[in-house]
């Protein structure tokens, strides 16, 4: 495979094959950001703590701005913010599963393990996408980058406190249990673009390397704190990735498009519209 | 969202590929990139471009008293024959006034006489940073309430 140093160039200079991989990027980035915000969401009135239901309101908030920041881009590219969101289908999107999934009720360990496993694999894909050959990766990246810094630490924090009390590590054990495979599907691919993905130097390095990286961190710190990691486990079928997703996602997708269908528009109105 | 030129119906989401298999490694280098010195606050600027700046003085933060020149979130202005074009960047990524904002600074510069279309580029880098405040937005800052470093 040949190594390549150029940039991209602007969004109309792609050549076809350039295009595909960087769409492919694209639209994982935007959708994983999205519906973990969406569903971060749930918590942000029932976090056990004030200052809980803050922290989880303003990491919502990040991702969704990180979100627009990514379907920015999409845009860039010709994509309709009315196509990529108030009009899709639930299987357009390309999100891992493990963002989708509501979260067990009552379940305040689930909501912090997953968001640990998922800042985790969101930093390093974040620095894998640091020195991207099309600009408005790189140039996104270092400002989500500084915007993401403290998820991991909050995750990181509140894990280290459950750790220390037999109920909430019961819970998060049993949360690490059930996500895990899903949270592998981060790291599946979409599909023969991703040799593509790396080639092109839209992101420098693969799934597999990702994975590693990923692996290799959580299990150190969660091992640390006394929790099993799942061994020998398998990315969940579906994937998310594979545009197939659970059930979970499909009544979420329509409960998020449902005012825009409820109103009856065609068009996702923008606040200060001249006319 | 910005508003982007609507997508025709041929914009469908890529699809995943049934058969797909991660891939192997792959080296590769990226070039080296130089970034202009930012923030821009139009010191020395003569004519209709001063006019234009002291227009966008105007603009403040919709959370802070502060001109929006003076937080260093304004990266570049050009103009081109009645035509300004600003490069701005914002605080935070999830800004939810990010369409007022960028509404405001475009209204500042067309309410020069001799402007008479302006567009607001959005862009993401370089990174913000309280660095880029100027010393009399710190001031600024610190008269609102907001503890700046000296």
């Amino acid at each position: 495979m040949a190594a390549t140093d150029a940039d991209l160039g602007a969004p109309d200079e792609l050549s076809e094959r350039e295009r595909e991989a960087v769409e492919a990027q694209l639209f994982r980035l935007a959708d994983d950001e999205y519906v973990q915000a969406e569903r971060y969401t749930f918590w942000q009135v029932r976090a056990p703590t004030l200052e809980s239901d803050l922290a989880v309101a303003n990491n919502a908030q990040d991702e969704l701005g990180h979100a627009r920041l990514w379907y920015d881009a999409i845009q860039q590219l010709g994509y309709s913010e009315e196509s990529l969101l108030w009009e899709s289908e639930p299987d357009d999107f390309q999100h891992s599963t493990l963002v989708e999934l509501p979260f067990s009720e009552g379940d305040w360990g689930d909501a912090i393990l997953r968001g640990y496993l998922y800042d985790v694999a969101e930093e390093i894909r974040l620095a894998a996408l640091a020195e991207s050959s099309y600009e408005a990766i790189r140039n996104r990246t270092s400002r989500i980058q500084g915007e993401e810094d403290y998820h991991v630490e909050h995750a990181e924090n509140w894990l280290r406190r459950m750790a220390d009390d037999e109920e909430a590590s019961r819970r998060v054990q049993a949360a690490l249990d059930r996500l895990y495979s899903d949270a592998l599907t981060l790291f599946e691919p979409v599909g023969e673009v991703e040799e593509d993905i790396v080639e092109l130097g839209i992101r420098d390095a693969t799934l597999d390397e990702m994975r590693a990286e990923w692996t290799e961190r959580t299990t150190a710190f969660l091992t640390d704190l006394g929790f099993e990691v799942p061994e020998n486990a398998e990315p969940a079928s579906p994937t998310g990735r594979d545009n197939e997703h659970t059930e979970h996602w499909h009544d979420l997708h329509e409960e998020m498009t449902s005012a825009y269908r409820n109103l009856g528009r065609h068009e996702a109105t923008t606040l200060m519209d001249d006319e | 969202m910005s508003s982007e030129p609507d997508g025709p119906e041929e914009f469908d989401r890529p699809r995943a590929d049934p058969d797909a298999g991660p891939c192997g490694y792959t080296e590769y280098e990226t070039k080296e990139r130089t970034t202009e010195e930012v923030p821009a606050t139009g010191e020395g600027a003569e004519g209709l471009e001063r006019e234009v700046w002291a227009a966008l003085y105007e603009v403040e933060d919709p959370e802070m008293p502060v001109s929006v020149v003076d937080l260093g979130l304004i990266y570049g202005l050009e103009l081109d024959d009645g035509n300004a074009t600003i490069d701005m960047t914002l605080t935070y990524s999830g800004c939810p006034a990010r369409e007022l904002i960028l509404d405001d600074v475009a209204e500042a510069a067309e309410s020069v006489d001799g402007v008479d279309d302006a567009e607001v580029r959005l862009v993401w880098a370089p990174d913000w940073s309280l660095d880029l405040v100027t010393e009399q937005g710190k001031e600024a800052l610190r008269e609102f309430g907001i503890s700046v470093e000296r």
